[in-house]
Order: C-alpha cells, then sequence, then structure tokens
C-alpha cells in the first residue's frame, strides 16, 4: 500500500538535493557549485526539476523515484532518468511464479561487453551476473533492464497528466536523433515500424497517487540481451498456475539502436522545451548512491522493494494445478517422467500463503498425503526455500536419505514454485 | 483515485465529456443502494471517493465514483484496504489497477476498516458496472467505523449535487 503522503505544502526532497550537492562531481555541460541556503529552498521549491542517477542498482532508482513522487513539489514538473543493472521488473499486481522463468533469472546473464564498470571484462567472459527480480509500484506488465536500456520518469500534478504526453516527448527525442518511425501506439507504448513488423521498443506504467502522477517508462537503446529477454519471461510453471491480477501482453522488441547518452540528452531536451520557462533555470541534479542512502525514506523504500513480503507476498491469490480442474480446465503439459505417476498437486495462495492443498500420489498412503498437505497448509511459499526439505516425511531422520519420489517432486517445485533464495 | 479521471479524459478525447455533463442532470443521490441504513448521506471527495455514512453517524460506506469508474476503463484488480486498519483522511487504503496504472484509493474521512468487498478480488469489473452499489453484489470497496473526527471530516466533502458540478467542471477542462 501507498505509504501515507505529506501533507500539501511539502517541499521538495532536500535531503537529495543537499547530499546530492556534496556529490556533484564536473558535469559536462554545466557549471556545479555547492548549495546554499538559498540555493536548496529555491530547488526544493521549483516547478521544473530534472534528476539523474549515477547508481544502477534497480531498488535503489525506483526508491529514489518513489521518494521524488512523495516529496517533490505538488505543483512540480519532474524529470528523473535512471540505468539498471540487469534485472527483470514486473508489475504491481502481477505473479512473478506466471511472467518469470525464476530459474533462468538465476542463472543469470553475460557481463555487459561494454560495461565500463567491468573491468575484468576480458577475463571473465564466461562469468554470469545474476538478473534482480524486482516488483514496482506502478501497474502493467513485466519488462526487462539491462545496461542498454534507459528508464524515464516524468511525475506531474494530476491535472496535467495524460497516458500518452510524455511517451511522445521521448517519441520527439528520438524522431529528432534520427529514429523517424518511432511512435505512441494505442497501448502507450513506444513502437518502430519496420517494413513488415512493428517492435516495441519502450513500455510505460504510471502510479497515480492523490497529488501527483507518475508515467514511467523504459527504452531499450542497445541491450546485449535482446535474445534473452523472451526465454526470461517465459515460466515453466506458466501451465500450471490461474492467476489474478494483471498478465502481461507479449510484444516483439528490439533496440533502438542508439547509445544512451545522446538519448538522454536529447529526452532532457525536450523536457526542457516543454517545460522550462527559461530554461537556464532547470539545473540537472545528479543523485548517487551514496547520497540517496542517507535518506533515511529511500533506505526504507529499498528494503521495502528488497523484501520477499513484496516481491512475492503481494502476489494477487493464484491457483497451481498440476491436472485440470474445474477453475482452470485447461490440458496441462506431461509432467516430468520422474514424478510419481499418480501424482497431483492443487494449492491455492494468497499473498503466498497457502490456503487450501492437495497433494495425492506423492506419501506411501493416502494418510501421508493428507498429513503432508495438513502441514503445509497457512505455510507461505515464500518461506519455503526448497520444496524437497518441506516434502520430507516428518519421521524421517535428518541425515536420512530424502526418498527417491520426494526428491524428484521437490526438485519439480522448486523449478516451478520456488523463490530460489537458498539454491 | 486522483488523477485518473483527468488521465482518461485524453484517453477518450471525444464523446466522454459529453457523457460526463449528462451526468449533472442525473440526480446521482437518488439511486438508493444502502443496506447498511435507511437514511445515508453520500458524500464526494475531489478524487472521486464518495461514502454514505449511516443515519446514526456510527458506520460507513467507501467506494469510488461512477465518474472515476468510466474514466479509468477497464479495471483488472483490485487491491482491498486491510480490515481493521485504522485511517486518517486522505490516506491511501487501497488501489485498482487499469490500463497500467495503479491509482490510489483514498480515505475520504478518518474511519476505521470494518470489512472489504472481497467479490472486486475475483470481479474486479464490478468497478466498472456498479461503482456506486454499496448492497450486496455492488462494487463497494470497504465498510467503515466512523468517530467524531471522521464526521467533522464529512463536512469538507462534496454532496451529489456539488459533485456533479464539480465533475462537469473536470470534464470541460478537457475541452481546451
Amino acid at each position: 500500500m501507498a505509504p501515507i503522503r505529506p501533507r500539501a505544502g511539502t517541499l521538495g526532497p532536500r535531503s537529495i538535493l543537499t547530499r546530492a550537492s556534496s556529490l556533484l562531481t564536473s558535469h559536462k555541460q554545466e557549471t556545479r557549485r555547492p548549495f546554499t541556503q538559498h540555493q536548496q529552498q529555491a530547488l526544493a521549491t521549483k516547478r521544473v526539476q530534472i534528476y539523474r542517477s549515477t547508481t544502477s542498482d534497480p531498488y535503489l532508482n525506483l526508491s529514489i523515484e518513489h521518494h521524488l513522487l512523495q516529496n517533490s513539489h505538488p505543483d512540480s514538473t519532474v524529470l528523473f532518468l535512471y540505468i539498471n543493472r540487469p534485472c527483470v521488473v514486473i508489475g504491481r499486481n502481477q505473479n512473478p511464479w506466471l511472467e518469470v522463468n525464476l530459474p533462468l533469472l538465476r542463472q543469470g546473464v553475460p557481463p555487459s561487453p561494454n560495461n565500463p564498470n567491468n573491468p575484468n571484462n576480458d577475463t571473465n567472459k564466461t562469468q554470469t551476473r545474476p538478473v534482480a527480480l524486482v516488483r514496482r509500484r506502478s501497474g502493467g506488465g513485466t519488462v526487462f533492464h539491462d545496461e542498454g536500456n534507459v528508464n524515464w520518469t516524468v511525475i506531474c500534478p494530476p491535472p496535467a497528466f495524460n497516458r500518452d504526453t510524455h511517451a511522445e516527448m521521448v517519441v520527439r527525442a528520438m524522431r529528432g536523433l534520427g529514429i523517424r518511425t518511432a511512435r505512441v501506439n494505442e497501448r502507450h507504448d513506444i513502437v518502430l515500424d519496420d517494413t513488415s513488423t512493428t517492435y516495441k521498443v519502450s513500455g510505460s506504467a504510471y502510479k497515480l497517487t492523490r497529488q501527483r502522477s507518475l508515467h514511467h517508462g523504459t527504452c531499450l537503446l542497445s541491450s546485449p540481451n535482446l535474445a534473452r529477454i523472451s526465454p526470461l519471461l517465459r515460466s515453466p510453471a506458466e501451465p500450471f498456475v490461474k492467476a489474478r491480477g494483471v498478465e502481461s501482453v507479449r510484444s516483439k522488441v528490439r533496440n533502438v539502436g542508439l547509445a544512451n547518452e545522446p538519448f538522454v540528452e536529447a529526452v532532457v531536451g525536450e523536457f526542457r522545451a516543454m517545460y522550462g520557462e527559461r530554461m537556464e533555470e532547470i539545473e540537472e541534479e545528479e543523485v548517487g548512491a551514496a547520497s540517496a542512502m542517507e535518506t533515511p525514506e529511500i533506505v526504507k523504500g529499498v528494503r521495502e522493494l528488497m523484501s520477499p513480503e513484496w516481491i512475492y507476498g503481494q502476489t494477487p491469490q493464484f491457483t497451481f494445478s498440476t491436472h485440470p480442474t474445474e477453475d482452470d480446465p485447461r490440458e496441462r503439459p506431461p509432467l516430468p517422467t520422474d514424478l510419481p505417476t499418480n501424482f497431483h498437486l492443487h494449492l491455492t495462495a494468497r499473498h503466498g500463503e497457502i490456503q487450501d492443498i492437495a497433494i495425492r500420489g506423492l506419501g506411501s498412503d493416502q494418510m501421508r498425503d493428507e498429513e503432508l498437505s495438513r502441514s503445509l497448509l497457512k505455510q507461505n511459499l515464500l518461506r519455503i526455500p526448497n520444496w524437497r526439505q518441506v516434502l520430507r516425511p516428518t519421521d524421517s531422520v535428518n541425515d536420512e536419505a530424502v526418498p527417491e519420489d520426494v526428491e524428484h517432486v521437490g526438485r519439480w517445485l522448486n523449478n516451478v514454485l520456488g523463490t530460489g533464495s537458498s539454491q | 483515485m486522483a488523477s485518473i479521471a483527468r488521465c482518461l479524459r485524453s484517453a477518450r478525447p471525444s464523446g466522454f465529456s459529453s457523457l460526463v455533463k449528462s451526468s449533472v442532470s442525473r440526480p446521482i443521490a437518488i439511486r438508493s443502494f444502502s443496506v447498511t441504513s435507511t437514511n445515508a448521506i453520500r458524500k464526494y471527495t475531489k478524487e472521486h471517493e464518495w461514502i454514505d455514512l449511516s443515519a446514526d453517524n456510527k458506520t460507513g460506506v467507501i467506494g469510488i465514483s461512477e465518474y472515476a469508474a468510466k474514466a479509468l476503463g477497464d479495471v483488472v484488480f483490485v487491491e482491498l484496504p486491510e480490515a481493521s486498519k485504522k485511517v486518517k483522511a486522505g490516506d491511501a487504503i487501497g488501489a485498482v489497477e487499469s490500463v497500467k496504472s495503479a491509482a490510489d484509493i483514498n480515505a475520504p474521512i478518518s474511519c476505521k476498516i470494518t470489512a472489504v468487498n472481497v467479490l472486486l478480488e475475483e470481479k474486479p469489473g464490478t468497478i466498472n458496472q456498479v461503482p456506486e452499489d454499496d448492497s450486496h453484489g455492488g462494487g463497494w470497496i470497504a465498510k467503515v467505523q466512523v468517530d467524531e473526527e471522521g464526521v467533522k471530516d464529512l463536512e469538507a466533502l462534496m454532496d451529489p449535487e456539488a459533485y456533479a458540478e464539480f465533475t462537469a467542471a473536470e470534464g470541460e477542462g478537457e475541452d481546451h
């Protein structure tokens, strides 16, 4: 739930500004000075503000963004630009087990070939980096970010808000850089029209609070992981899961083929053209990890976004059934051949908590299966790091070998229903 | 519920404003769905929530307005308030998602949530169909307990006529 917002009249993100001032390095085009008291005040109340993040931590960037949403002056318009390390970002009301291939996420992606932060690039070519799983606070579907993707956010007062205004702003920036076929489609995404196909390059999502409207979007510019996106967003649990909430709409994606910096500068330019009365008045502020983490609200936000309770526990109710049910009569794919032939599992989870569960064909007899089902009732999926453990017969001694059936079912469930925290 | 209504204006540039305007002449207050009390007073916030207060000023029902529901577009998920939670006027108590937008539902007055409409989790589209229906099967969001502070908060809200004028003005703003 959105935390309590400050009352009207609360001034801007002073803490970020104050701290950012100490970090402000020489930015290419602008002169940086430490803020005087007077300047801080001015910035906190300014009607048009531009921030660029220097961190690639997705949890931190989303928390800085949330801080700007909650603390910028109610009448102000704010642009925030950030780039994340590889991560999959699900919408507020989505189901990670349904949207994401969690085992593949843990396997990670190769290090970015052109990442300047990776000096060991040459020697570490085989090493992969895990892909973070992030649940954002805005609505919409699942997207992939990496260093070849730039995220842009515009926060504005509700009366000025509409779902296309700022996507159009980004389209103007792209066209200015020679991407002539860029346009906003009916889903408020930015697409490029090729000769025969239309590709999505930017997805939109929104968060609307009482006083503020937030529109953020991705923009795939030069991701080296393009071919990996689709597998990452295909869940092995999909045939078995029926979920309330929001399902993603698949789109063909491609890179725009621009470098990050010219794109960012063009977006800033278009934003200034829209909102700057006197351009020189809108300064760009850099926000770094060190300064942001000195702001208690941002630290709290990061902690919340990184918690399993938010990432998994916020999931709307869903069922998982190995076989067709009245509610979900889809034909199921064959289960792995090493599972017991008569194995059945049906469970309903709400906020991750198992509301009802029926296991069949795993224990030595029906009583064992019922006992096992009872032991799992009210347990939370996000607290089941390893299904092989929870499926063990209760009377087995710790060092006793796990029965083969349990081993196989456990391994499969780790794959389709795990959170992977200890695998 | 803040900005939704506004953002949708642009999504439906034509026809929508006239739709909104037509609601001006429709006396919403006459539609009495209340099962919780006979003489409930309905009030609206600028952010498009409504609250019915029971005649004894002790309990109420909260929902989002028809205007907002129309403006929202297809509601695909409703995040319900937490039962037994105490909230202040303006606090976010839940959210609705439609067209990639997570929009806060705010408490119209200070109150304590006593029950939530679990039907909405299963059938979020109920919000689009009968948003101002506070009976069983309706699109109401939560039932609440109200104390003196809550009753006082009510003074700042609009009655159905004032709200109809307010939304008509919002709809007109769109034409510029």
